[in-house]
């Protein structure tokens, strides 16, 4: 495996779905040794070239070609045979299995009828020497961490043979100090000459990490970047196909003082020590700082899903509840880090999804008013532009977007007083977006406080009148609007203060 | 390295501690239970019901339950008592026996994998069919089945020598240890035993790393009907009859018997050395109890409430073992 030399080349690859083209004339090209980055809004194309180039789809027209030779890959075997393997966002690991049996599932080696162990083992520990992973063979699955497993899947491929591993999104279920686990696995690989295709929507990680990156908009690539080249404008404005509009400059808001959060010296396990800020109705109060600094846990409090250690958190001057059902009537609401998990009922109706905390204003005695509650879902869908435009659809089938949308119409149709946001557009695309940030900049100027809590340094910079960067368990430091940056937002969240920001 | 002891460990030194303990207490308490005589016939019934145990036991582990074993026992029992008359030496009938509890096995795993109804409905339709075949061969005295033992009584020598003990071991006890023993190491060496697993823990992620996950299924079933017929068989023998009622109610026991084993329904859990403990456990409060003249629906109360107290126990070991496991890893983070 010579660094450098072509290892897989698509070229003019096609495909439609029902008429419609989703992937036009695309030449992929990733080369051994290099961690080849593939961005693009959701849409552009980046999923299905991938399931072409792994045999889930097949193409309507092009070709691949694994070092130099044309191949037809038409299942998941025939990829596998070629040295290509894809690591999903959800792992196929079996939990209850040790590391060795999880990678050697399905391909085991048997000696006369029974498991060659010893012999397994002891590949797998020579596979683990090659690429100085810090795993044991026979650690049971279960009892490792989430970075672990990513490891154990790629050690998976690796046993395989792969050359070409194609990771799909692989930090979405990580904590910053494991996906930088990850990054350094992947360093390794690099090293090795293994290539790497790594999508992902964090241009953080893309920089980190990619040698190139390919960009696609609409099914096309529309370019394709060495890392020098590699900046966010450059980046944001080939994804979108036009300059993020920049709306510094603006008019103050009005805050309504009549509407107002204390929050006085609250402390939560190791991660919260006397954290206080006052937040006032009519302002997006934007929390930032590091994943796991203990925002999630904040707003967690302040919405009653969590009891604090000490402290206290007063709205309008009554101490708030430990109840959610009580603290949903008095007008808050709360939409979660993972929709997935916490933010909606996947198997259940658009309808029965935005009705879900409303039920104290469409019930009687205990009993649905079926009419009120349809209006009610129909009112959200037109507001809010939900889509399809169909209240029966089961949440799980909708875009991210879309679902997020089901998740935030749900508290907007109540007119909330205060709404806790936990990073709101993880996974979202641009156009659903704006929307989501317009939908919020109403409801604040209708006099609701806004909590939002994100990573995402440019929706945090533009979208928040305020800003409070945490670090190591209290607020740090405090941005204006008008004077917070991403660079010094994220040196600020580092724990290094700035001349823009007021230190707290 | 600190030297560490396995969850699973921990659950069997558990089980078999409560077996050590309520065996003092019978021994303690009652003159009769020590008696080589009553630990033998002890051994004995635990084994017809561990031998049910043992095949559900596996599919309990490949993420499955089998409700279908009482049937199978009544079926194969009342067939296999017929077939006796045939004068087919001994050894003949019992793999007739075994065999037919695999093909009833067979139908549960075409059922579930083939046709994809889920494990309950299936087993618990089939248990249905599988009593009213066996009462459908009944013996019958004036055109009625007789509830409890068919008047027509074996007379196959080489079978009925199936029903006999060495020295006081009945061969049905002897059967049972082997088949557990053989079990467990299909179980923990052979590729068989590693995609049981597999599927109980994860059924998608197995699938997805190439394991036949229908096979897989099916397989396990006919072993549990198989195991199921074997029971039958070596019961029969020994008590040189077959009943209507034969195998009423194992079905659950053998459930109950692989819960307070250790094993986990969903699967992945357990191996069938917990299957045995479990049975034995079982058995042990129905002979104790007996020994202290209680009436029979004690036992029911009894088992019911062991039935509970297990499950509960497993739960709140489980939170232990995630403490534990959580523990584990973050010293493995930070190192």
């Amino acid at each position: 495996m010579e660094e450098g030399r072509v290892l897989l080349r698509t070229e003019g690859i096609f495909k439609q779905f029902n008429g419609v083209t989703v992937l036009d004339d695309v030449d992929l090209e990733i080369r051994y040794g290099e961690v080849h980055a593939l961005m693009g809004e959701n849409g552009a194309g980046k999923s299905t070239i991938i399931k072409i180039i792994t045999g889930v789809y097949a193409k309507d027209g092009g070709e691949i070609f694994v070092d130099g030779e044309s191949v037809a890959i038409n299942n998941r075997q025939d990829a596998r045979a070629r040295g290509i393997s894809v690591i999903y966002q959800e792992l196929s690991l079996v939990p209850a299995l040790t590391v060795t049996e999880n990678i050697f599932l399905g391909q085991e080696i048997e000696r006369r009828g029974l498991l060659t162990k010893k012999k397994m083992r002891e590949m797998v520990r020579a596979l683990i020497g090659r690429y100085a992973f810090e795993i044991d063979p026979d650690a049971v699955v279960d009892s490792l961490g989430m970075a672990q497993r990513q490891m154990v899947e790629i050690l998976k491929a690796l046993s395989m043979d792969a050359k070409l591993i194609i990771m799909d999104e692989p930090t979405s279920s990580l904590s910053a100090a494991e996906s930088e686990k990850l990054f350094d696995t992947i360093d390794g690989l690099r090293e090795k000459g293994a290539g790497i295709l790594y999508v992902s929507h964090r241009l953080d990680e893309v920089y980190r990490l990619s040698d190139r990156l390919t960009v696609m908009r609409d099914g096309r690539i529309v370019a394709v970047l060495d890392k020098s080249e590699i900046n966010a404008k450059t980046v944001t404005t080939l994804m979108i196909g036009r300059e993020p509009r920049e709306s510094r400059a603006r008019s103050g808001r009005d805050l309504f003082k009549d509407n107002c959060l204390e929050v006085k010296h609250l402390s939560y396990g190791k991660l919260l020590k006397d954290v206080s800020f006052t937040a006032y109705g009519g302002e997006i109060l934007g929390i930032g700082g590091l994943v796991g600094s203990g925002r999630t846990e904040l707003i967690r409090c302040i919405y009653g899903a969590a009891k604090q250690d000490g402290g206290e958190i007063l709205f309008n001057g009554m101490p708030v509840s430990k109840r959610i059902a009580k603290n949903i009537r008095m007008g808050f609401g709360l939409v979660p880090e993972d929709r997935r998990v916490e933010g909606f009922i996947p198997v259940q109706s658009i309808e029965k999804n935005i009705a879900i905390a409303s039920h104290d204003r469409l019930s009687k005695f205990g009993v649905v008013h079926a009419r009120k509650e349809t209006r009610w879902a129909e009112d959200a869908i037109q507001s809010y532009d939900i889509r399809p435009k169909n209240r029966n659809t089961p949440v799980a089938n909708l875009s991210g977007g879309n679902q997020q949308k089901v998740v935030l119409g749900r508290w907007l149709s109540r007119d909330p007083k205060l709404l806790l946001l936990d990073e709101p557009t993880v996974g979202v695309d641009v156009g659903v977006k704006a929307d989501l940030y317009d939908f919020m900049r109403k409801l604040a100027q209708s006099g609701a406080i806004i909590i939002m809590v994100s990573s995402d340094l440019f929706e945090l910079t533009h979208i928040s009148d305020r800003i409070l960067v945490m670090h190591g368990g209290r607020f740090f430091e405090e941005f204006t609007h008008d004077n917070a940056s991403q660079t010094s937002v994220l040196l600020a969240a580092s724990g290094e203060h700035t001349e823009e920001g007021r230190a707290l | 390295m600190k030297f560490k002891i396995r969850n699973k460990t921990v659950r069997r030194i558990v089980s078999i501690g409560l077996v050590i303990a309520l065996a003092l207490f019978f021994a303690l308490s009652t003159e009769a239970f020590l008696s080589p005589r009553n630990l033998f016939l002890l051994l004995k019934d635990s084994a017809y019901l561990g031998l049910i145990a043992l095949g559900v036991s596996i599919v309990i582990i490949g993420g499955g339950i089998d409700l279908s074993g009482g049937g199978i026992v009544c079926v194969v029992g009342i067939l296999t008592s017929r077939l006796t008359f045939t004068g087919l030496p001994g050894i003949v009938i019992l793999a007739g026996g075994v065999m037919l509890g695999a093909i009833c096995g067979a139908a549960n795993g075409f059922l579930i994998a083939a046709l994809h109804l889920t494990e309950f409905v299936a087993t618990l339709a089939t248990g249905f069919v599988f009593t009213g075949m066996g009462l459908l061969f009944a013996y019958r005295s004036n055109g009625r089945i007789s509830g409890n033992l068919v008047s027509k009584s074996i007379t196959n020598k080489s079978f009925l020598a199936m029903g006999k003990h060495i020295n006081g071991l009945y061969w049905i006890t002897i059967v049972w240890i082997a088949m557990t023993v053989l079990s467990h190491f299909v179980l923990i060496r052979t590729k068989f035993g590693l995609h049981t697993y597999a599927l109980g823990s994860h059924e998608k992620s197995a699938e997805m790393s190439g394991v036949n996950v229908a096979r897989q299924k099916a397989l396990g079933f006919v072993i549990s009907g198989a195991c199921a017929g074997l029971a039958s068989v070596m019961v029969v023998a020994n008590m040189g009859a077959s009943a209507a009622s034969l195998g009423t109610g194992y079905e659950f026991q053998a459930i109950a018997a692989c819960v307070v084993g250790g094993l986990v329904l969903g699967g992945g859990k357990g191996d069938t050395i917990g299957a045995f403990i479990g049975s034995i456990f079982m058995l042990l409060v129905l002979n104790g109890l007996y020994k202290f003249n209680l009436p029979t629906y004690w036992q029911y109360i009894f088992q019911g409430a062991i039935i509970i107290l297990a499950t509960a126990f497993d739960a709140q070991f489980a939170k232990f073992a995630q403490k534990r496991r959580a523990a584990e890893s973050a010293a493995q983070t930070a190192a």
